[in-house]
Formats: structure tokens, C-alpha cells, sequence
């Protein structure tokens, strides 16, 4: 047998695999960024944990509409950050995204990579009512030098939820109201392996406090961080307070996930926590019998909370943006958002929604709709710096210290102060 | 001494020549092309590029920086913390790794009844995911509603809380949890590899237990041990998974791994040529510790 020949067959095929190789790996990119005109592919990005029936009735409807196949891909905020990031790089980018409120469609807009809604607007607004019909304040983390580059999909907030059958069996009759309320009520309902509140590990659970107390994470006139700092220092000091002098609160440890408190508040090994309606349906899940209640933010300078939530926004590279707009408004007309919040929950950012006598008629839902009358936005604008991220990391870092490792708040909120005027300034 | 010298050069030029050697040299390529290709395509190509990038910034990397991200990185307090943090975090899971690997290796060298289950046992955690690991011992160690505490508690110990107390000393921990088995094995084989001959002969000269040990097991164990500390030393530095799993490198920074941090300064701050000049700063450290354990162990050996 001649082996030659077949040796170089052999060579032939390596070098043919060789040139084939970037071809092939070409061919692996995401689908809606690979094809010519005529794709047929929609590709959206979601949160995992709202991929409620409303939207998915509301996608097929799209897809049947217009014959294309919506690729709708769904993660955990952080994974969603993650994939998002290394699209953009590789400008391969979905058509749609869901993101986390916390002003994704301004971080994008200040690199370019988010587009202007305003064209769509100018065409469809008055018809699909936005943005007249959403709450004010829900628009402050989607409109970026006077254009806007994302839509609001829900709106939500921190409010406190309580163990009405804790509350009775230590004799109290009403939920607190201001923190002095609060921190009684928690020394109360404080014995044995029992804790009258859990605070959170996650950072993010801190707003409500800081804005009680008058203060606010950025200021865009003075381009100042945590400012007034005093106030800061004190809404800092009493969270840290509440787990280390007090001890009303286990001590949280660092995690990557934020679901300590509902944790604890199922297993009735604590009577209160600050949450909000994304933890309606674990709760209700794990505990169908627990009977809790909601109450409005509390008061110290101030009755207040932050908004939270998320919304949507289409990348400037984006294969289909005309689709992309039909979609949203699809996703967020009145009719889904309560079928969405009568399915989980969920609150929404129409002021409509607000005004319906479903969402007044349910006790859960209506109390948050009422505690969002007294919502702030926490990032307020402070992504149009473009430093929103390393701002977090950094308010992250100062939070821990205080909150989990027992350090001193002003040192925390001073350290932080610093970090960010270096990043940003002021 | 001439003749010699033409008679040992003869050959080499018969055998470049010889069409039978070019065929097993073409041969020789094709079989290595499809490694060379995938090399070349999915590890050398992205080093490049990394490279290029790395003289960028921009959230885009489309701004000509030259070394600057890399004079940058040695200002950067919080990349001095991380890096710190993963030496000491590096250090920690090598040394205690080693010892309990070898410690074990030597028990499990003994005739045993069951050693053979124990040693698969061993290599179990080595085997799972480490994703797995990360989730697992999050909810064991969860000082409210993990299964730890749950224990204590019923045999009337006190609670731990060491995720909060000792963060960075927890993550250590449940390396070396995962990666003893491992070591074990790599040991293990060392072990086997010692001729009883020289324990033997240690044992007719009057030689104890612990100087049998000391003289014998630890010095012809020396390439395991270098093999072992080389594989642990590049595996702790590039550790990414158990800060994002477990503590997200916290609490305040004390589990902010350096590979962490490049994540977060790539997919967070987007900042792509900040953080490829980290990377190429980690492969630099890597390769120098790599050729120092190398010197050391080779000059320990002879």
C-alpha cells in the first residue's frame, strides 16, 4: 500500500482545516449579528427571574407577527452585565436588553453604544402614552443630555416588610413608621434565635436609610458623592448600629447573592426586613402560610425610599431597532403590565397602572404602589459620569466595612467620598 | 579525534537528506497541525491580541496608551491590595495543600484495609465542579441558615461565623479542601516510585521512623513536591471562581483575588486595556515564580 499519497492527503486536510478554522469560528458568532438582511432572528436579553408567562405570551404574539424567531436569552443580573460588556466589545450585540434600573441605557449612552430613543418617540409616544404616562422620577436613570435611551419596565421600591403574627405575640399593634419606632420595635421582637430585623450583605439594600436621613448618593450640581456627609455618616452608623451595638440584626456575611433576609424572614427567624415585590413570589413559595404585612418607608428627616426596578433599552449596533421599538411597546402596554403583576407581583412604572382599581384592590401591591409616591432615585444621573460602576464597586467597599466588618461609618463614607472625587471629581 | 568528529557528522547529513526522513517529518507535522492550529488560533492569536490591547484605553480600548496601563497598575492601590490578598490567599492554600497531601499520601502508602475506596474518596472533591463547591460550601458555611451552625449548635458547640470573621482563611480552606485529594494522588505516586530498598538499608543502619522520613521519603520526593508547588502556585494566582461564588471579595475587599479584580476592571468598568495589561503583569509574575520554584528545585535535587 502506498502510503504517500495518503500522508499527503493528510497535509492536504490539515492545511484545508487550517484555512477552514476562522471560517468556522466566524460562524459561531451570536446569530443576529451574522447574517445578511433578511435575518430572521431577534435576539433579547432578559433577567432569569422575569420571564413571566405575560411577556412570553407577548413574545410569540411578535414572533407570529412578523415571522422572525425571538432568541430570548435570559440571566442573572451579573451574567447579563458580563455577556452585555463582551458583546458591546465585540459588536455582536442583541437587539434588546432588559436592565437593572440602575442606569445601563445612560452608561451605554455616554460610549456611543445605546440608541436614541427620540425618533421613536416623536412617532409612537402620544400613541403608546410614553413617556407621559410614567412616573416622573422613573425616568431619571434613562434620558442622558436631553435625548432618551431607554424605556422603564418595572418600578419598584424598598419598603418594609413585617411578621404580623411576630408583631402580635410581642404585644405591637402597628408597624413602625420612623427609625426610633423601628429600633424599639426590633428590640422587642429580639430574643432567642429570633432577630427583629435582617439587614442585607448586599449594598444595595442601603438607599431607603441614606435617603431617610436626608442625604444622597450623588449630587450632579456639586458633583459630590454621599453628600451631606454628616448625614451619611449617621444613616450608616445606625444600620451598623442595629447588627453590632444593638444586635436586632444577625450580622450579614459578604455573598454574591442578596437573599439572606428572605431567608431568615420565611423561616420566622426574623420579624422584619426591607425588601420589595421581586420577593413576593420566593416568599410565597416557601412560606404560602406566612402572614406578613407591608409597610410605608420609614422617617427620620424624611419619609423616604429609592426606586428600583428595570427597564429596557436597544443597543446602537443593533440588527433590527424598528422591531426592538414594537417590542417594547408591546412589553410594557397596560394590559401586560397587569397581567404581569397579577401573575408575580410585580409593580409597574405607568401611572395608569398605578390609577387601576386592580392594583389599589391587592393589599401587597397596592402598598407598594403607595410607598412609591415617596421613591428617589439613588444613582440620581450619577451614570452620565460614565464612572457609575467604579462609583458602586467603591460604595460597595465602604458598606461592607462598616455594615459586615464592624468598622466605623465615617471612616467608610469619608473613604468613600474620596474614592470619588478621585474618579470623578468635585 | 578528527576522524571521530567526521565519523559522528556523517550520519546527520545522510539523515537530512534522506527523503525517508522528510516523509516522517511531513508526517510528524501532519499529525501536529491540528494542535498547532488550535494553539495558534485559540491561545497564541488572543495572547497577541490581549497584548495589543493592552497598549489601549477607552471603554472601547481604541485610545493609544503605550505602557501606560501598565505604569498604572503599579500606582493602583486597590491592584496592590489584590494582589497582596492573593499571595497571601496563594501561599496559604500551597503550603497547607502540600502538607496534608503528603500527610495523607503516607497513610494511605500503608497497607490498609480499604485504602483503595478512600483514596477515590479523596479525589471526589477534585473531581466536582467548582461552581459546586462554591454554592455548596457557601450554604454549609452560612452562619443563619447553613447546615454548619445547624450542627454546632446541636452538639452544643458555639456558632462559627467564619465567612465574616476570617473570609480570606475560609476561601483557603475550602481550596484545600478540593485540592488535597489531588495533591494526595500526585504523592501517592511519588511514593510508590521509592524503591524499599533504601528504607531498607536506612532501617539495617538503625535509621527511625521520622529519619527514614526526613532522609529518605522527603529528598526522593523532591520532583513531586516541585510538580505539585509549580501546578499550586499557577492555579492560586489565576483563582477567580470562589470569590465570585462564595463572597463576591468581600467583605470590603478582603477576597478581592487578583483575577477578581481583572475581572470586575474588564466587565464592570469596562476598561479592556487596563485590564489586559493586568493580565500580561499576572503572566509575567507567573512565569518568575514558575522558573525561581524550577532553579530552586533543581538545585535542591542535585
Amino acid at each position: 500500500m502506498d502510503t504517500s499519497l495518503s500522508r499527503r492527503g493528510l497535509l492536504r486536510a490539515g492545511a484545508t482545516a487550517a484555512l477552514a478554522a476562522p471560517l468556522l469560528a466566524a460562524c459561531g458568532r451570536t446569530p443576529a449579528a451574522d447574517t445578511a438582511d433578511g435575518d430572521k432572528t431577534f435576539t433579547l436579553y432578559w433577567n432569569a427571574g422575569h420571564g413571566y408567562d405575560a411577556y412570553a405570551k407577548v413574545v410569540k404574539k411578535f414572533e407570529a407577527d412578523h415571522g422572525i424567531t425571538v432568541n430570548w436569552q435570559k440571566f442573572q443580573w451579573p451574567d447579563l452585565q458580563t455577556k452585555l460588556t463582551a458583546d458591546m466589545q465585540a459588536g455582536t450585540v442583541p437587539d434588546l436588553v432588559e436592565d437593572d434600573g440602575s442606569g445601563w441605557p445612560i452608561t451605554y449612552a455616554t460610549s456611543g453604544d445605546a440608541l436614541a430613543l427620540d425618533d421613536f418617540i416623536a412617532k409612537d409616544g402620544e400613541k403608546v402614552g410614553f413617556p407621559h404616562d410614567w412616573q416622573d422620577n422613573a425616568l431619571r436613570n434613562v434620558q442622558y443630555k436631553g435625548k432618551t435611551y431607554g424605556v422603564p419596565l418595572h418600578l419598584t421600591c424598598n419598603l418594609l416588610f413585617y411578621n404580623k403574627t411576630m408583631f402580635a405575640d410581642a404585644g405591637l399593634r402597628a408597624a413602625p413608621s420612623t427609625w426610633d419606632e423601628f429600633l424599639s420595635a426590633a428590640r422587642k421582637l429580639t430574643h432567642g434565635r429570633q432577630y427583629g430585623v435582617a439587614l442585607n450583605s448586599d449594598f444595595g439594600y442601603a438607599p431607603p436609610w441614606i435617603l431617610q436621613n436626608g442625604a444622597k448618593y450623588w449630587d450632579p450640581a456639586s458633583r459630590q458623592a454621599m453628600t451631606p456627609a454628616g448625614k451619611a455618616t449617621e444613616a450608616l452608623a445606625f444600620q451598623h448600629d442595629l447588627i453590632h451595638r444593638y444586635k436586632v440584626s444577625p450580622v450579614p456575611v459578604a455573598s454574591s447573592d442578596y437573599e439572606g433576609p428572605e431567608k431568615l424572614f420565611v423561616a420566622n427567624r426574623a420579624a422584619m426586613m426591607l425588601s420589595g415585590p421581586w420577593d413576593f413570589a420566593p416568599i410565597k413559595q416557601a412560606a404560602p402560610k406566612l402572614d406578613f404585612g407591608l409597610a410605608l418607608p420609614l422617617s427620620h428627616t424624611t419619609r423616604a425610599t429609592n426606586f428600583a426596578g428595570s427597564g429596557v433599552f436597544i443597543p446602537a449596533k443593533a440588527r433590527h431597532p424598528d422591531l426592538a421599538w414594537d417590542l417594547i411597546t408591546r412589553l410594557t402596554a397596560l394590559d401586560v403590565e397587569l397581567a404581569a403583576t397579577a401573575e408575580t407581583g410585580m409593580t409597574m412604572p405607568r401611572k395608569s397602572w398605578a390609577d387601576s382599581a386592580k392594583v389599589k384592590a391587592d393589599p401587597l401591591v397596592g402598598a407598594v404602589a403607595k410607598a412609591l409616591a415617596y421613591g428617589q432615585s439613588w444613582p440620581n444621573g450619577v451614570a452620565a459620569t460614565g464612572k457609575a460602576t467604579q462609583l458602586s464597586d467603591a460604595w460597595k467597599s465602604a458598606y461592607e466595612s462598616t455594615i459586615l466588618s464592624n468598622g466605623g461609618a465615617a471612616k467608610a463614607v469619608d473613604g468613600f467620598r474620596a474614592a470619588a472625587a478621585k474618579l470623578v471629581g468635585g | 579525534m578528527v576522524a571521530t568528529l567526521e565519523r559522528r557528522a556523517a550520519p546527520a547529513v545522510r539523515r537530512r537528506g534522506s527523503p525517508m526522513r522528510r516523509r516522517q517529518a511531513r508526517t510528524a507535522f501532519a499529525f501536529l497541525a491540528p494542535a498547532l492550529v488550535f494553539f495558534a488560533l485559540l491561545f497564541f492569536y488572543p495572547l497577541g491580541n490581549e497584548f495589543v490591547t493592552s497598549l489601549f484605553a477607552g471603554t472601547r480600548a481604541d485610545q493609544f496608551a503605550g505602557l501606560g496601563n501598565y505604569t498604572r497598575a503599579f500606582g493602583d492601590g486597590q491592584i496592590r491590595h489584590a494582589f497582596a490578598v492573593t499571595l497571601q490567599y496563594g501561599l496559604g492554600a500551597l503550603v497547607l495543600s502540600v502538607v496534608l497531601g503528603l500527610a495523607l499520601a503516607v497513610i494511605l502508602n500503608q497497607k490498609l484495609r480499604g485504602r483503595a475506596v478512600f483514596r477515590g474518596i479523596l479525589l471526589v472533591p477534585y473531581l466536582t465542579s467548582i461552581a459546586i463547591v462554591g454554592l455548596l460550601w457557601r450554604n454549609i458555611l452560612d452562619p443563619q441558615v447553613g447546615i454548619l451552625n445547624r450542627l454546632l449548635v446541636t452538639a452544643g458547640l458555639p456558632e462559627q461565623q467564619w465567612l465574616g470573621d476570617h473570609p480570606l482563611a475560609t476561601l483557603i480552606g475550602i481550596t484545600v479542601w478540593q485540592q488535597t485529594g489531588y495533591v494526595t494522588v500526585l504523592f501517592l505516586a511519588g511514593l510508590q516510585g521509592i524503591p524499599d530498598l533504601y528504607y531498607e538499608a536506612a532501617a539495617v543502619d538503625g535509621a527511625s521512623v521520622w529519619r527514614r522520613f526526613r532522609h529518605v521519603t522527603l529528598p526522593l520526593l523532591a520532583p513531586t513536591t516541585l510538580f505539585v508547588s509549580i501546578i499550586g502556585v499557577i492555579s492560586s494566582l489565576q483563582e477567580f471562581a470562589l470569590p465570585y461564588l462564595v463572597t463576591g471579595g468581600g467583605p470590603a475587599g478582603a477576597t478581592d483575588l487578583f483575577v477578581f479584580r481583572v475581572y470586575q476592571t474588564s466587565f464592570s468598568f469596562r476598561d479592556f486595556g487596563y485590564a489586559s495589561a493586568l493580565s500580561y503583569l499576572l503572566l509575567i509574575v507567573i512565569l518568575v515564580l514558575s522558573v525561581v520554584q524550577l532553579k530552586v528545585g533543581q538545585r535542591n535535587a542535585t
